[in-house]
């Protein structure tokens, strides 16, 4: 197969995965070389700002702060690299309104003169997903050492990721392939689910609609005979590993679903093995899965 | 009789699409699929939307409004006929909402800790651990300077 082209990123890893879910960065150094896809790291980005808090409480706050991530990325030429829906919505959604003139903007622009920044529209965030699909599935399976053969796999997407598809541009909103396809490049099985494109309810702010969302799309995944489900998000990743813990204690359903983050089973799948990727400190036992991996 | 507010809904903050209130003809897509109108009591985007343009939305700017139990899923941003885009209609109201000092303390406290470390998340000893475990540097400094300044 064809060598992947070398292609350079400035990493933007948020808050989430370098503070809470380090096993997800982990596995982005790890695998993203493998691929031919080079990170660089620079000093200077905040939260990303989260959509739903942030921006639920300002919108012109919410959008100052991407901008000023945006303007700080911009500096040194290279596109960022996200490996959360979150931050691809808010940086994406932001660069859009920055550059479609909406009046939040101006409010925005007059916040980041103060710093004595601009960011002038010409870098962009881009999801992993993303990056890995434009260079194609095939690129990935090169990259392939231990296929994943015999693991059942329930993608899910997560709405920032795909939604609005106008503005995100990853996939079709509701009947997306893309990342299913970069999943079968690891040799696993992928399994659609009824609701595959659903929400996983972890932005909410009803607790219990919350963790009924996450459990009843785990019992389809289920129903569907996954060994497991992926993401490509730490906060639908969390909602759904340690969601788990509670939706047992509050729903009484125990699903048992191993949750994965695609970079963990990219890096396991080249070869990386388990103990060096956090696996241990998932909430959900991950050990039944893994066991379904043909030898 | 609810208090009329004539002009509310062109004060709503401009998110993507807000500006396109006045051509709802509610037809409920953006309902069918809501997840917040299948699980929570109470919430349901076209009302939500009809309330905005006649005004007399101010019982969902008060405190324990419904407009916070919407995910953000953006799936009637999609299935919206008119381009009114019901999620940006919400966010607006939430923004009132902030406002007027009715969010709730969840979302205030993710907000406050932005504005305070410059992430969600403040780094501690037991992560330092665990990156270390894994091979990694610690954790990123964020410019809490700089977003503090941003937000005042």
């Amino acid at each position: 197969m064809a060598k992947a082209e070398a292609s350079e990123y400035t990493l933007f890893l948020g808050c989430m995965i370098p503070l809470r879910y380090p096993q997800i960065e982990a596995a982005a150094r790890k695998a993203l070389p493998r691929v031919g896809v080079k990170v660089f790291d620079i000093e200077g980005f905040s939260c990303c700002p989260e959509p739903w808090s942030v921006k639920g409480a300002d919108l012109a706050d919410w959008l100052a702060i991407a901008m000023r991530n945006l303007a700080v990325g911009e500096k040194v030429g290279r596109d960022m690299l996200v490996l959360c829906n979150g931050c691809y919505s808010t940086l994406t959604e932001a660069a859009h309104i920055a550059s479609d003139g909406s009046e939040a903007k101006e409010v925005a622009e007059k916040k980041l003169k103060s710093l004595k920044l601009t960011y002038a529209g010409k870098n962009k965030a881009r999801h992993v997903a993303g990056v890995l699909s434009d260079m194609g599935p095939d690129a990935v399976a090169a990259s392939i050492t231990r296929p994943l053969e015999g693991l059942k796999v329930a993608v899910h997407h997560g709405c920032h990721l795909l939604r609005p598809a106008a503005v995100m541009g990853f996939d079709d909103p509701f009947e997306p392939a893309r990342l299913e396809a970069l999943v079968e490049a690891l040799g696993a099985q992928v399994v659609r689910y009824e609701g595959y494109t659903d929400c996983c309810g972890k932005a909410t702010q009803d607790a219990e609609a919350s963790l009924t969302m996450a459990s009843d799309k785990m019992a389809a995944m289920r129903a569907a005979g996954a060994h497991c489900l992926l993401t490509v998000c730490p906060a639908c990743f969390e909602q759904f590993d340690l969601g788990q813990v509670e939706i047992k204690r509050k729903l009484g359903k125990d699903h048992k679903l191993a949750t994965f983050h695609y970079l963990q089973l990219l890096a396991l799948a080249q070869g990386f093995d388990a103990t060096e990727l956090g696996f241990k400190r998932h909430h959900v036992d991950v050990s039944g899965a893994l066991a379904k991996i043909k030898k | 009789m609810p208090k009329v507010s004539p002009g509310f809904a062109e004060s709503l903050s401009k998110v993507e699409g807000t500006g396109k209130l006045g051509y709802c003809y509610q037809c409920s897509a953006c309902v069918a699929e809501c997840p917040a109108a299948q699980h929570c009591e109470g919430f349901n985007p076209r009302e939500i939307v009809l309330a905005s343009i006649l005004g007399v939305a101010d019982h969902l700017t008060e405190a324990g409004s419904v407009i916070w139990q919407c995910t953000t899923c953006y799936k009637c941003y999609e299935r919206c006929p008119q381009g009114t885009h019901p999620i940006e209609v919400v966010t607006a109201l939430k923004n009132v909402a902030f406002e007027k000092g009715n969010a709730p303390e969840g979302v205030v406290a993710v907000r406050d800790t932005v504005k305070e470390a410059g992430f969600i998340i403040v780094a501690s000893d037991a992560l330092e651990k665990r990156r270390a475990e894994l091979g990694l540097e610690s954790a990123p400094a964020a410019p809490a300077g700089d977003i503090k300044r941003l937000l005042e």
